[in-house]
């Protein structure tokens, strides 16, 4: 099996430091307001029985990513290692992606004009670095690799872990796999966010 | 079970008016066309009366819906790459080659309604003679065969026309329905509801603008146009019947499928209230229907024109309210995303509405508008147009 990049993100380790976001900003000249990762940071329940989760969150470089199929002008393509890429000079800015992907992970770049998100940081992969998040990341909560190869600390992972995906039901195949993910933190909780739940 | 969150990240609204405009106006083109082909194409006699009228509207409405989009990129000056990449996969890619194939199938067909009434109209002189001459391409034969060729033709492409209205505004239902993120949008029903409600604002503004032309093409809003009204107007009233069909079943089915589908018919209902059951769906289709039941209504030109502008805006507000509604409610974090249109939006939008109305005025104005039953006076000048 070829090359198949994934992340997981172990949130036992997760402190919530936002250095990963930091880190993201600083690596790939990210402007003010918006974002490629970022750490949601929620409780949940009532005084006394509440508990805390962090879920840091980026691109999901989708098996099916619904971003690339909705872009008609194929700005956005898909490397054969999985990274969901898109291309600067040819996107138009129609904003069809960032209306399809289920994860909020695209914006405009409000400097180029042009739809951007996560590259898990494809120049230093290539240049056989780790990712700007995962290298900064104080406590090795992020973990990024080959899916694929057995020797790779993302394949022990998958295997050894009980690991979920967000919105595991849209037909996406998200490779951000999460340890310890709790169920309220991987989704919005929309019922309480519409008025619907007191 | 509450959730409080102490950091997410803020995330807008990107596709806003000028998107649920752009929806609103390929709508009313594909409406209006496919209604006043009924003569043409399907051979209803009386219908021949307004084919020219609907044509130029489906026309103009085609030819400026894109102008929406265009302003709504962030790379205009890229939207050439659109017509370089084909993307099989994206329903925004699909429309690119509707957009093209269905005004100009458009503009065929009115060339061969018009033909006739253009050499009739070489001898008026001025400016009108000249165009009109410059439009016929040099076809200026009058001979019984050409005319039956005129009819053959506009029969062709009309019909043409019919599949191609069809899909240049059952696209934009795709590229919401196709959309799986998004549960108020992600629905087989998608671009049937679109079309419903077409027809429905289509006939709605159509209606409007016959009347203008009637009046001040032909001076008054005769007897056999009353009647047509009322015609269509029933017509109407049996597509609201569809169209709000539709929206129940949309609803029903929303409200008992998913979590994030519940969670947004119950947002709809509530958040969305007054946009949602009350101007689209209450004033904006129920105030209509009721009116257009009674037969008395029917046949009042200010009833009926109440129903038409009453459906115009619920239309809007439909557009509007799944175009942006649908992205308000949040994918991620905790928030409902708040949208206000920007100036920039709200300007281009008017302004786009401006100059179609101004070049419409003007076609309308210039070229012949004659109908079975009424030929235009000599009389009238030509700066008498519909906007006076
Ligand atoms: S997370 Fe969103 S942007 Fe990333 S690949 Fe999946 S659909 Fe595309
Ligand atoms: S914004 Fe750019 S990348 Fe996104 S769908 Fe449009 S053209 Fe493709």
């Amino acid at each position: 099996m070829g090359k198949r990049y994934a992340m997981v993100i172990d949130l036992r380790k997760c402190v919530g430091c936002h250095a990963c976001q930091v880190a993201c900003k600083s690596e790939n000249n990210v402007p003010l307001g918006v974002n490629r990762s970022w750490v949601e940071e929620l409780e949940t329940g009532k005084f006394p029985n509440v508990s805390r989760h962090r879920l840091p969150r980026l691109c999901n470089h989708c098996e099916n990513p619904s971003c690339l199929n909705v872009c008609p002008v194929k700005a956005t393509y898909q490397l054969e290692d999985g990274t969901v890429l898109v291309d600067y000079d040819r996107c138009i800015g129609c904003k069809y992606c960032i209306a399809a992907c289920p994860y909020d992970a695209r914006f405009i770049n409000p400097e180029r004009n042009t739809a951007e998100k996560c590259t898990y940081c494809h120049e230093r992969v290539e240049a056989g670095m780790q990712p700007a998040c995962v290298n900064t990341c104080i406590t090795g909560a992020r973990v990024f690799g080959d899916r694929n190869d057995p020797n790779s600390e993302v394949f022990k992972l998958l295997a050894t872990q009980s690991v979920a995906v967000s919105k595991p039901e849209t037909n996406n195949r998200p490779q951000t796999y999460y340890i310890g993910a709790d169920e309220k933190a991987l989704r919005p909780n929309l019922l309480e966010i519409v008025g619907g739940e007191k | 079970m509450p959730t409080v969150h102490f950091f997410d990240t803020p995330h807008e609204i990107y596709w806003g008016l000028l998107i649920a405009l752009y929806f609103y106006y390929t709508g009313m083109s594909a409406g209006s066309f496919i209604l006043t082909s009924l003569g043409t194409v399907f051979g209803i006699e009386k219908y021949k009366k307004v084919s020219k009228v609907g044509v130029l509207m489906a026309i103009v409405l085609l030819a400026f819906a894109p102008l929406h989009l265009l302003f709504d990129l962030a790379q205009p000056g890229r939207f050439y790459n659109l017509f370089l990449h084909v993307s099989l996969t994206s329903a925004m890619s699909w429309g690119v080659y509707l957009l093209i194939l269905y005004p100009v199938d458009l503009m065929i067909y009115a060339w061969y309604l018009f033909r006739q009434d253009f050499v009739q109209g070489l001898n008026k002189g001025g400016f009108k003679a000249g165009l009109y001459s410059f439009l016929l391409f040099g076809k200026k034969d009058m001979s019984a065969a050409a005319l039956a060729n005129d009819k053959k033709k506009a029969k062709l492409f009309g019909t043409l026309g019919v599949p191609l209205a069809l899909l240049v505004h059952g696209y934009t239902g795709f590229i919401l329905g196709n959309v799986q993120a998004r549960a108020i949008w992600h629905t087989p029903l998608m671009p049937i509801i679109f079309l419903m409600s077409a027809m429905v604002s289509g006939t709605g503004l159509f209606i409007i603008v016959m009347m203008l032309v009637e009046k001040f093409k032909f001076g008054r809003i005769g007897e056999d146009i009353r009647a047509l009204i009322a015609d269509i107007a029933n017509l109407m009233k049996w597509f609201i019947v569809v169209d709000g069909a539709l929206m129940i079943i949309y609803f029903i089915v929303l409200w008992y499928s998913s979590e994030t589908g519940y969670a947004a018919g119950y947002f709809l209902l509530h958040q969305e209230g007054w946009s949602f059951l009350g101007l689209e769906n209450g004033l904006g289709m129920l105030a209509p229907f009721l009116i257009l039941l009674s037969k008395k209504a029917r046949q009042s030109l200010p009833l009926v024109t109440l129903a038409s502008i009453l459906t115009i805006i619920g239309v809007l507000a439909m557009r509007i309210n799944l175009v942006i509604g649908g992205q308000k409610i949040p994918l991620t974090g905790s928030k409902i995303i708040e949208y206000a249109v920007s100036g920039r939006d709200l300007s281009i939008g008017l302004g786009i509405g401006i100059l179609a109305l101004v070049v419409l005025t003007w076609l309308y104005s210039v070229l012949p508008m004659n109908r079975p039953g009424a030929q235009e006076k000599e009389s009238i000048p030509v700066s008498k147009g519909v906007a006076q």
